[in-house]
Protein backbone atom coordinates (compact mmCIF):
# COMPACT_ATOMS: atom_id res chain seq x y z
CA UNK A 1 0.00 0.00 0.00
CA UNK A 2 1.70 3.22 -0.87
CA UNK A 3 2.35 6.22 1.81
CA UNK A 4 0.34 8.64 0.57
CA UNK A 5 -3.26 7.17 0.51
CA UNK A 6 -2.87 6.06 3.67
CA UNK A 7 -1.98 9.36 5.33
CA UNK A 8 -4.64 10.96 3.79
CA UNK A 9 -6.68 8.27 5.30
CA UNK A 10 -5.19 8.29 8.48
CA UNK A 11 -5.59 12.34 8.96
CA UNK A 12 -9.65 11.71 7.06
CA UNK A 13 -10.36 9.72 10.39
CA UNK A 14 -8.71 11.84 13.11
CA UNK A 15 -8.18 15.47 11.69
CA UNK A 16 -10.31 16.20 14.73
CA UNK A 17 -8.27 14.98 17.03
CA UNK A 18 -5.25 16.73 15.60
CA UNK A 19 -6.86 19.56 15.82
CA UNK A 20 -8.43 19.85 19.02
CA UNK A 21 -7.87 16.67 20.86
CA UNK A 22 -10.86 14.68 22.77
CA UNK A 23 -12.96 18.40 23.05
CA UNK A 24 -15.84 18.82 23.74
CA UNK A 25 -15.80 15.07 25.84
CA UNK A 26 -12.62 15.18 27.05
CA UNK A 27 -9.75 18.00 27.46
CA UNK A 28 -9.13 20.04 24.53
CA UNK A 29 -5.78 18.86 22.72
CA UNK A 30 -4.16 18.63 19.75
CA UNK A 31 -2.74 21.41 17.60
CA UNK A 32 -4.94 23.93 19.53
CA UNK A 33 -3.86 22.82 23.24
CA UNK A 34 -0.26 23.40 21.52
CA UNK A 35 -1.10 26.50 20.17
CA UNK A 36 -2.86 27.69 23.19
CA UNK A 37 0.01 26.44 25.62
CA UNK A 38 2.91 28.15 23.56
CA UNK A 39 0.96 31.65 23.11
CA UNK A 40 0.38 31.46 26.82
CA UNK A 41 3.70 30.37 27.76
CA UNK A 42 5.31 33.32 25.77
CA UNK A 43 2.64 36.01 26.63
CA UNK A 44 3.13 35.15 30.70
CA UNK A 45 6.77 34.96 30.12
CA UNK A 46 7.49 37.94 28.37
CA UNK A 47 6.44 40.91 30.82
CA UNK A 48 7.88 38.63 33.53
CA UNK A 49 11.29 38.01 31.21
CA UNK A 50 11.30 42.47 30.73
CA UNK A 51 11.37 42.56 34.94
CA UNK A 52 14.25 39.75 35.08
CA UNK A 53 16.43 41.98 32.59
CA UNK A 54 15.60 45.48 34.55
CA UNK A 55 16.71 43.60 37.56
CA UNK A 56 20.32 41.60 36.00
CA UNK A 57 20.95 44.98 34.95
CA UNK A 58 20.57 46.78 38.02
CA UNK A 59 22.91 48.29 39.82
CA UNK A 60 22.21 46.17 43.34
CA UNK A 61 23.32 42.76 43.48
CA UNK A 62 20.74 41.71 45.28
CA UNK A 63 18.10 41.80 42.17
CA UNK A 64 20.80 40.72 39.85
CA UNK A 65 21.75 37.41 41.58
CA UNK A 66 18.71 35.55 41.57
CA UNK A 67 17.93 36.50 37.98
CA UNK A 68 21.57 34.97 36.99
CA UNK A 69 20.92 31.96 38.70
CA UNK A 70 17.76 31.23 37.07
CA UNK A 71 19.29 32.00 33.83
CA UNK A 72 22.31 29.87 34.20
CA UNK A 73 19.97 26.90 35.73
CA UNK A 74 17.51 27.12 32.68
CA UNK A 75 20.72 27.70 30.58
CA UNK A 76 22.19 24.43 32.01
CA UNK A 77 19.77 21.24 32.36
CA UNK A 78 17.35 20.17 29.86
CA UNK A 79 13.98 21.06 29.16
CA UNK A 80 12.47 18.06 29.68
CA UNK A 81 14.53 17.28 33.31
CA UNK A 82 12.77 20.72 34.32
CA UNK A 83 9.61 19.31 33.27
CA UNK A 84 10.13 15.97 35.58
CA UNK A 85 11.20 17.68 38.16
CA UNK A 86 8.37 20.01 38.25
CA UNK A 87 5.47 17.46 38.30
CA UNK A 88 6.92 15.13 40.77
CA UNK A 89 8.30 18.03 43.13
CA UNK A 90 5.74 20.42 43.14
CA UNK A 91 2.62 18.82 44.23
CA UNK A 92 5.15 17.61 47.14
CA UNK A 93 5.94 20.78 48.04
CA UNK A 94 2.29 22.12 47.74
CA UNK A 95 0.26 19.37 49.12
CA UNK A 96 -1.73 18.30 46.19
CA UNK A 97 -1.69 17.43 42.84
CA UNK A 98 -1.48 19.87 39.91
CA UNK A 99 -2.99 19.08 36.55
CA UNK A 100 -0.40 18.20 34.20
CA UNK A 101 -1.37 21.18 31.63
CA UNK A 102 -0.81 23.97 34.11
CA UNK A 103 2.47 22.08 34.92
CA UNK A 104 3.71 22.48 31.37
CA UNK A 105 2.59 25.72 30.91
CA UNK A 106 4.45 26.92 34.70
CA UNK A 107 7.49 25.14 33.45
CA UNK A 108 7.25 26.66 29.56
CA UNK A 109 6.65 30.30 31.43
CA UNK A 110 9.59 29.87 33.74
CA UNK A 111 11.91 28.59 30.86
CA UNK A 112 10.95 30.91 28.24
CA UNK A 113 10.95 34.22 31.01
CA UNK A 114 14.54 33.13 31.13
CA UNK A 115 15.56 32.87 27.54
CA UNK A 116 13.76 35.79 27.27
CA UNK A 117 15.09 38.31 29.62
CA UNK A 118 18.62 37.30 27.74
CA UNK A 119 16.86 38.59 24.70
CA UNK A 120 15.64 41.56 26.49
CA UNK A 121 18.97 42.55 28.25
CA UNK A 122 20.47 41.81 24.95
CA UNK A 123 18.34 44.24 23.25
CA UNK A 124 18.58 47.01 25.82
CA UNK A 125 22.76 46.67 25.60
CA UNK A 126 22.63 46.94 22.19
CA UNK A 127 21.29 50.52 22.31
CA UNK A 128 23.93 53.27 21.55
CA UNK A 129 24.60 54.69 25.75
CA UNK A 130 24.01 58.08 24.54
CA UNK A 131 20.40 57.35 24.99
CA UNK A 132 20.78 56.83 28.48
CA UNK A 133 22.78 59.48 29.19
CA UNK A 134 20.88 62.26 27.38
CA UNK A 135 17.68 60.83 29.14
CA UNK A 136 19.23 60.81 32.78
CA UNK A 137 20.73 64.32 31.82
CA UNK A 138 16.75 65.66 31.34
CA UNK A 139 16.44 64.35 34.81
CA UNK A 140 14.70 61.11 34.10
CA UNK A 141 15.30 58.19 37.02
CA UNK A 142 16.72 55.32 36.02
CA UNK A 143 13.42 53.26 35.56
CA UNK A 144 11.79 56.30 33.71
CA UNK A 145 14.80 56.43 31.49
CA UNK A 146 13.90 52.75 30.84
CA UNK A 147 10.08 52.89 30.70
CA UNK A 148 10.13 56.00 27.67
CA UNK A 149 13.35 55.98 26.08
CA UNK A 150 14.77 52.94 26.08
CA UNK A 151 12.64 49.71 26.67
CA UNK A 152 10.09 51.01 23.85
CA UNK A 153 13.41 51.06 21.28
CA UNK A 154 15.00 47.65 22.64
CA UNK A 155 11.72 45.88 22.70
CA UNK A 156 10.69 47.00 19.05
CA UNK A 157 14.16 46.02 17.93
CA UNK A 158 13.66 42.81 19.46
CA UNK A 159 9.76 41.68 17.77
CA UNK A 160 12.26 39.16 15.48
CA UNK A 161 13.97 37.34 18.29
CA UNK A 162 10.55 37.00 20.34
CA UNK A 163 8.70 35.62 17.44
CA UNK A 164 11.44 32.93 16.89
CA UNK A 165 11.16 32.08 20.73
CA UNK A 166 7.95 31.81 20.16
CA UNK A 167 8.46 29.17 17.68
CA UNK A 168 10.81 27.68 19.61
CA UNK A 169 8.18 27.13 21.99
CA UNK A 170 5.64 25.69 20.36
CA UNK A 171 8.44 22.96 18.97
CA UNK A 172 9.24 22.45 23.02
CA UNK A 173 5.51 21.76 23.85
CA UNK A 174 5.93 17.96 22.27
CA UNK A 175 8.05 17.82 25.52
CA UNK A 176 4.80 17.80 27.59
CA UNK A 177 4.13 14.11 26.00
CA UNK A 178 6.55 13.02 28.92
CA UNK A 179 3.77 13.89 31.76
CA UNK A 180 0.26 13.11 29.26
CA UNK A 181 -0.47 16.98 28.54
CA UNK A 182 -3.10 15.86 25.57
CA UNK A 183 -1.22 18.40 23.21
CA UNK A 184 -0.45 17.61 19.36
CA UNK A 185 1.94 14.84 19.80
CA UNK A 186 0.53 13.38 22.19
CA UNK A 187 -2.91 13.29 20.13
CA UNK A 188 -0.19 11.21 17.68
CA UNK A 189 0.48 8.91 20.08
CA UNK A 190 -3.06 7.98 20.50
CA UNK A 191 -3.37 7.64 16.98
CA UNK A 192 -0.63 5.32 17.02
CA UNK A 193 -1.78 3.36 19.86
CA UNK A 194 -4.72 2.38 17.95
CA UNK A 195 -3.71 1.76 14.24
CA UNK A 196 -0.19 -0.05 15.62
CA UNK A 197 0.70 -0.50 12.33
CA UNK A 198 1.22 2.77 10.90
CA UNK A 199 3.79 4.68 12.94
CA UNK A 200 5.80 5.83 10.16
CA UNK A 201 2.81 7.42 8.01
CA UNK A 202 1.11 9.19 11.68
CA UNK A 203 4.80 10.41 12.89
CA UNK A 204 5.36 11.68 8.98
CA UNK A 205 1.52 13.75 9.52
CA UNK A 206 2.85 14.82 12.94
CA UNK A 207 6.40 16.52 11.66
CA UNK A 208 4.30 17.77 8.76
CA UNK A 209 1.82 19.49 11.11
CA UNK A 210 4.69 21.25 12.99
CA UNK A 211 6.34 22.29 10.15
CA UNK A 212 3.66 24.18 8.50
CA UNK A 213 3.03 25.71 11.34
CA UNK A 214 6.26 26.95 11.92
CA UNK A 215 7.38 26.93 8.75
CA UNK A 216 4.25 29.91 8.38
CA UNK A 217 5.23 31.97 11.58
CA UNK A 218 9.09 31.84 10.19
CA UNK A 219 8.08 33.46 6.85
CA UNK A 220 5.52 35.98 9.03
CA UNK A 221 9.17 37.09 11.09
CA UNK A 222 11.13 37.21 8.21
CA UNK A 223 8.56 39.71 6.97
CA UNK A 224 8.61 41.52 10.09
CA UNK A 225 12.19 41.73 9.95
CA UNK A 226 12.45 43.21 6.36
CA UNK A 227 9.74 46.08 7.51
CA UNK A 228 11.71 46.77 10.55
CA UNK A 229 14.37 47.43 8.63
CA UNK A 230 13.26 48.83 5.74
CA UNK A 231 11.61 51.17 8.54
CA UNK A 232 14.59 52.24 10.19
CA UNK A 233 16.96 52.81 7.08
CA UNK A 234 16.23 56.44 7.55
CA UNK A 235 17.00 56.67 11.21
CA UNK A 236 20.76 56.59 13.13
CA UNK A 237 19.88 54.30 15.34
CA UNK A 238 20.13 50.75 13.67
CA UNK A 239 21.04 47.67 16.02
CA UNK A 240 22.51 45.66 13.35
CA UNK A 241 23.54 42.79 16.47
CA UNK A 242 19.68 42.02 16.83
CA UNK A 243 20.35 39.12 19.44
CA UNK A 244 18.52 36.77 17.20
CA UNK A 245 21.22 33.23 18.48
CA UNK A 246 19.00 32.90 21.97
CA UNK A 247 16.29 31.33 20.09
CA UNK A 248 18.79 28.72 18.68
CA UNK A 249 20.18 27.64 21.63
CA UNK A 250 16.79 26.99 23.80
CA UNK A 251 16.34 23.85 21.75
CA UNK A 252 15.60 21.46 24.08
CA UNK B 1 27.01 79.33 39.09
CA UNK B 2 29.32 76.03 38.00
CA UNK B 3 32.25 76.20 39.88
CA UNK B 4 35.08 73.43 40.08
CA UNK B 5 37.06 73.31 43.11
CA UNK B 6 39.85 71.09 43.11
CA UNK B 7 38.53 68.29 40.83
CA UNK B 8 41.02 65.23 40.08
CA UNK B 9 39.28 62.20 37.60
CA UNK B 10 41.50 59.30 36.43
CA UNK B 11 40.43 56.14 34.34
CA UNK B 12 42.61 53.79 35.37
CA UNK B 13 46.47 55.20 36.34
CA UNK B 14 45.32 58.07 33.49
CA UNK B 15 44.98 61.27 34.90
CA UNK B 16 41.99 62.75 33.12
CA UNK B 17 41.07 65.95 35.04
CA UNK B 18 43.87 67.40 37.73
CA UNK B 19 43.58 69.91 39.75
CA UNK B 20 40.42 71.79 37.71
CA UNK B 21 39.73 74.85 39.32
CA UNK B 22 37.53 77.55 37.41
CA UNK B 23 33.98 78.99 37.91
CA UNK B 24 31.28 79.62 35.15
CA UNK B 25 29.34 82.96 36.98
CA UNK B 26 25.37 83.07 35.98
CA UNK B 27 24.64 84.98 32.62
CA UNK B 28 28.32 83.71 31.33
CA UNK B 29 29.44 82.21 28.09
CA UNK B 30 32.24 80.21 28.82
CA UNK B 31 33.66 78.19 25.79
CA UNK B 32 36.53 75.58 26.26
CA UNK B 33 38.69 74.29 24.24
CA UNK B 34 41.83 72.67 23.97
CA UNK B 35 43.73 69.75 22.06
CA UNK B 36 41.45 66.25 21.46
CA UNK B 37 42.23 64.51 24.76
CA UNK B 38 42.63 67.08 26.61
CA UNK B 39 39.72 66.36 29.10
CA UNK B 40 37.33 69.13 27.90
CA UNK B 41 34.22 66.50 27.22
CA UNK B 42 35.26 65.00 30.26
CA UNK B 43 35.15 68.02 32.37
CA UNK B 44 32.00 69.22 31.05
CA UNK B 45 30.28 65.67 31.48
CA UNK B 46 31.02 65.52 35.51
CA UNK B 47 28.36 68.98 35.83
CA UNK B 48 25.83 66.93 35.81
CA UNK B 49 27.34 63.39 36.68
CA UNK B 50 27.28 61.76 33.98
CA UNK B 51 30.80 61.20 34.58
CA UNK B 52 32.03 60.59 38.34
CA UNK B 53 35.17 62.13 39.76
CA UNK B 54 37.38 61.14 42.24
CA UNK B 55 38.51 64.05 44.29
CA UNK B 56 37.15 67.67 44.51
CA UNK B 57 33.34 68.76 44.33
CA UNK B 58 31.85 70.39 41.04
CA UNK B 59 29.13 73.42 42.47
CA UNK B 60 25.92 73.71 40.83
CA UNK B 61 23.85 76.73 42.06
CA UNK B 62 25.74 76.00 45.45
CA UNK B 63 25.08 72.69 45.64
CA UNK B 64 27.87 69.98 45.52
CA UNK B 65 26.70 67.61 42.35
CA UNK B 66 29.30 64.82 43.53
CA UNK B 67 28.22 65.10 47.11
CA UNK B 68 25.87 62.79 48.67
CA UNK B 69 23.03 62.88 46.92
CA UNK B 70 19.84 61.02 46.66
CA UNK B 71 18.30 59.87 43.25
CA UNK B 72 15.49 61.98 43.49
CA UNK B 73 18.04 65.27 44.22
CA UNK B 74 19.99 64.07 41.52
CA UNK B 75 17.62 64.12 39.31
CA UNK B 76 16.56 67.25 39.89
CA UNK B 77 19.56 68.43 39.65
CA UNK B 78 20.16 66.55 35.99
CA UNK B 79 17.05 68.38 34.53
CA UNK B 80 18.18 72.10 35.50
CA UNK B 81 21.28 71.88 33.69
CA UNK B 82 20.61 71.61 29.87
CA UNK B 83 23.35 69.44 28.29
CA UNK B 84 23.66 69.07 24.24
CA UNK B 85 25.57 66.07 22.91
CA UNK B 86 28.11 65.70 20.01
CA UNK B 87 26.00 63.33 18.64
CA UNK B 88 22.41 64.78 19.61
CA UNK B 89 21.29 61.44 21.20
CA UNK B 90 17.91 62.36 20.23
CA UNK B 91 15.39 59.31 20.63
CA UNK B 92 14.34 57.97 17.49
CA UNK B 93 11.12 56.50 18.28
CA UNK B 94 9.61 59.67 19.04
CA UNK B 95 9.00 63.21 17.20
CA UNK B 96 10.51 66.04 17.14
CA UNK B 97 7.79 67.49 18.98
CA UNK B 98 7.95 64.37 21.33
CA UNK B 99 11.31 64.58 21.70
CA UNK B 100 10.55 68.05 23.53
CA UNK B 101 7.23 66.98 24.98
CA UNK B 102 8.38 63.83 26.89
CA UNK B 103 10.80 65.09 29.68
CA UNK B 104 8.68 68.08 31.10
CA UNK B 105 5.52 65.88 31.24
CA UNK B 106 7.38 62.75 32.65
CA UNK B 107 9.98 64.56 34.75
CA UNK B 108 8.38 67.84 35.59
CA UNK B 109 4.49 66.91 35.11
CA UNK B 110 3.74 69.07 32.98
CA UNK B 111 0.31 69.01 31.45
CA UNK B 112 0.54 67.34 28.01
CA UNK B 113 -1.62 70.81 26.43
CA UNK B 114 1.08 72.93 28.20
CA UNK B 115 4.38 70.71 27.36
CA UNK B 116 2.62 70.96 23.86
CA UNK B 117 2.46 74.37 23.13
CA UNK B 118 5.88 75.11 24.81
CA UNK B 119 7.56 72.48 22.46
CA UNK B 120 6.03 74.46 19.62
CA UNK B 121 7.30 77.48 20.62
CA UNK B 122 10.63 76.15 21.27
CA UNK B 123 11.15 74.25 17.94
CA UNK B 124 10.09 77.81 16.30
CA UNK B 125 12.94 79.05 17.96
CA UNK B 126 15.42 76.93 16.95
CA UNK B 127 13.74 77.09 13.53
CA UNK B 128 11.98 73.87 12.87
CA UNK B 129 8.22 74.27 13.42
CA UNK B 130 7.50 72.71 10.28
CA UNK B 131 9.52 69.89 11.22
CA UNK B 132 7.82 69.27 14.49
CA UNK B 133 5.85 65.69 13.45
CA UNK B 134 9.22 64.74 11.57
CA UNK B 135 10.99 61.92 13.52
CA UNK B 136 14.58 62.24 14.27
CA UNK B 137 15.48 59.54 11.15
CA UNK B 138 13.71 62.10 8.39
CA UNK B 139 15.92 65.41 9.77
CA UNK B 140 19.61 66.50 9.14
CA UNK B 141 22.36 66.79 11.53
CA UNK B 142 22.06 70.15 11.74
CA UNK B 143 17.91 70.08 12.44
CA UNK B 144 18.41 67.15 14.94
CA UNK B 145 21.09 68.98 16.88
CA UNK B 146 18.48 71.98 16.77
CA UNK B 147 15.80 69.55 18.02
CA UNK B 148 18.12 68.49 20.78
CA UNK B 149 18.56 72.00 21.83
CA UNK B 150 14.88 72.68 21.94
CA UNK B 151 14.45 69.54 24.09
CA UNK B 152 16.76 70.62 26.31
CA UNK B 153 15.34 74.09 26.56
CA UNK B 154 12.19 72.43 27.46
CA UNK B 155 13.16 72.05 30.80
CA UNK B 156 13.88 75.94 31.49
CA UNK B 157 17.35 75.45 32.80
CA UNK B 158 19.22 77.78 34.37
CA UNK B 159 22.22 76.52 32.68
CA UNK B 160 22.77 74.94 29.39
CA UNK B 161 26.37 72.65 28.33
CA UNK B 162 27.57 72.15 24.99
CA UNK B 163 29.53 69.25 24.49
CA UNK B 164 31.41 69.60 20.80
CA UNK B 165 28.15 70.25 19.25
CA UNK B 166 29.14 71.01 15.78
CA UNK B 167 31.62 68.37 15.44
CA UNK B 168 29.56 65.96 13.91
CA UNK B 169 27.51 68.36 11.26
CA UNK B 170 28.22 68.82 7.88
CA UNK B 171 30.44 71.75 7.21
CA UNK B 172 27.64 73.83 5.78
CA UNK B 173 24.93 72.57 8.68
CA UNK B 174 27.63 74.00 11.91
CA UNK B 175 25.92 77.61 10.82
CA UNK B 176 22.60 76.83 11.91
CA UNK B 177 23.55 75.54 15.03
CA UNK B 178 25.63 77.86 16.02
CA UNK B 179 23.75 80.77 15.63
CA UNK B 180 20.64 78.99 17.72
CA UNK B 181 23.53 78.87 19.96
CA UNK B 182 24.57 82.94 19.77
CA UNK B 183 20.63 83.34 20.05
CA UNK B 184 20.71 81.54 23.28
CA UNK B 185 23.80 83.63 24.78
CA UNK B 186 21.69 86.93 23.33
CA UNK B 187 19.40 85.67 25.51
CA UNK B 188 21.37 85.54 29.03
CA UNK B 189 21.94 82.00 29.26
CA UNK B 190 24.55 80.87 30.99
CA UNK B 191 26.48 78.49 28.75
CA UNK B 192 29.61 76.41 28.86
CA UNK B 193 30.44 74.95 25.51
CA UNK B 194 33.09 72.57 24.70
CA UNK B 195 33.87 73.49 20.90
CA UNK B 196 36.29 73.87 17.88
CA UNK B 197 34.50 76.62 16.55
CA UNK B 198 37.30 79.13 17.25
CA UNK B 199 35.03 82.44 15.64
CA UNK B 200 32.38 81.32 18.10
CA UNK B 201 34.45 81.50 20.71
CA UNK B 202 35.47 85.23 19.83
CA UNK B 203 32.11 86.94 19.03
CA UNK B 204 30.18 85.02 22.08
CA UNK B 205 32.72 83.96 24.70
CA UNK B 206 32.78 86.02 27.72
CA UNK B 207 35.39 84.15 28.47
CA UNK B 208 38.06 80.71 26.98
CA UNK B 209 39.57 78.35 29.24
CA UNK B 210 42.33 76.36 27.27
CA UNK B 211 42.79 72.89 28.75
CA UNK B 212 45.36 70.60 27.70
CA UNK B 213 46.33 66.93 29.64
CA UNK B 214 43.67 67.16 31.87
CA UNK B 215 44.32 70.62 33.30
CA UNK B 216 42.68 74.00 32.64
CA UNK B 217 46.04 76.00 31.79
CA UNK B 218 44.70 78.88 31.42
CA UNK B 219 41.42 81.17 31.49
CA UNK B 220 40.72 84.90 30.27
CA UNK B 221 38.44 87.02 27.87
CA UNK B 222 39.00 86.01 24.42
CA UNK B 223 40.45 89.31 23.09
CA UNK B 224 43.24 88.48 25.48
CA UNK B 225 43.42 84.76 24.76
CA UNK B 226 43.40 84.92 21.03
CA UNK B 227 45.88 87.97 20.76
CA UNK B 228 48.55 86.90 23.72
CA UNK B 229 47.81 83.86 24.83
CA UNK B 230 50.04 83.73 28.16
CA UNK B 231 51.04 79.69 28.10
CA UNK B 232 53.25 78.25 25.71
CA UNK B 233 50.92 75.59 24.94
CA UNK B 234 48.15 77.47 24.39
CA UNK B 235 50.45 79.68 22.39
CA UNK B 236 51.30 76.87 20.38
CA UNK B 237 47.98 75.51 20.08
CA UNK B 238 46.67 78.48 18.29
CA UNK B 239 49.45 78.77 15.77
CA UNK B 240 48.60 74.89 14.79
CA UNK B 241 45.48 76.33 13.93
CA UNK B 242 46.10 79.60 12.38
CA UNK B 243 48.58 77.67 10.33
CA UNK B 244 45.88 75.35 9.15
Amino acid sequence: MSLLPSMIEIVRDNWLLLLVGQYPNGPLGGIAATLILSILGIALAFPLSVVMALASLSPWLALRWPVMALVYITRGVPLLLIILWVYFVLPLLIGHSVPAFATMLVTLVGYEAAFLSEIVRAGIQALPTGQMDAARALGHSRLGAMRYVILPQALFNMIPSILSQFVSTIKETTLGYIINVPELTFAAGQINNRLLTKPFEVYFILAISYFIVCWTLTQAINMVERRIAAGRTAGPVAVSALPTTAASVSGA
Amino acid sequence: MIKFVAVHKFFGALAALTDVNAEVRKGEVVVVCGPSGSGKSTLIRTVNRLEEIQSGSVLFEGRDVHGKLGGAALNHLRSRIGFVFQSFNLFPHLSALDNVMLSPMKVNGVKRSDAREMALRLLDRVGLAAKAQNYPGQLSGGQQQRVAIARALAMEPPAMLFDEPTSALDPEMVGEVLSVMRGLARDGMTMMCVTHEMNFARDVADRVWFMDAGRVLETGAPVDFFRSPQHPRAQRFLSDLHTR
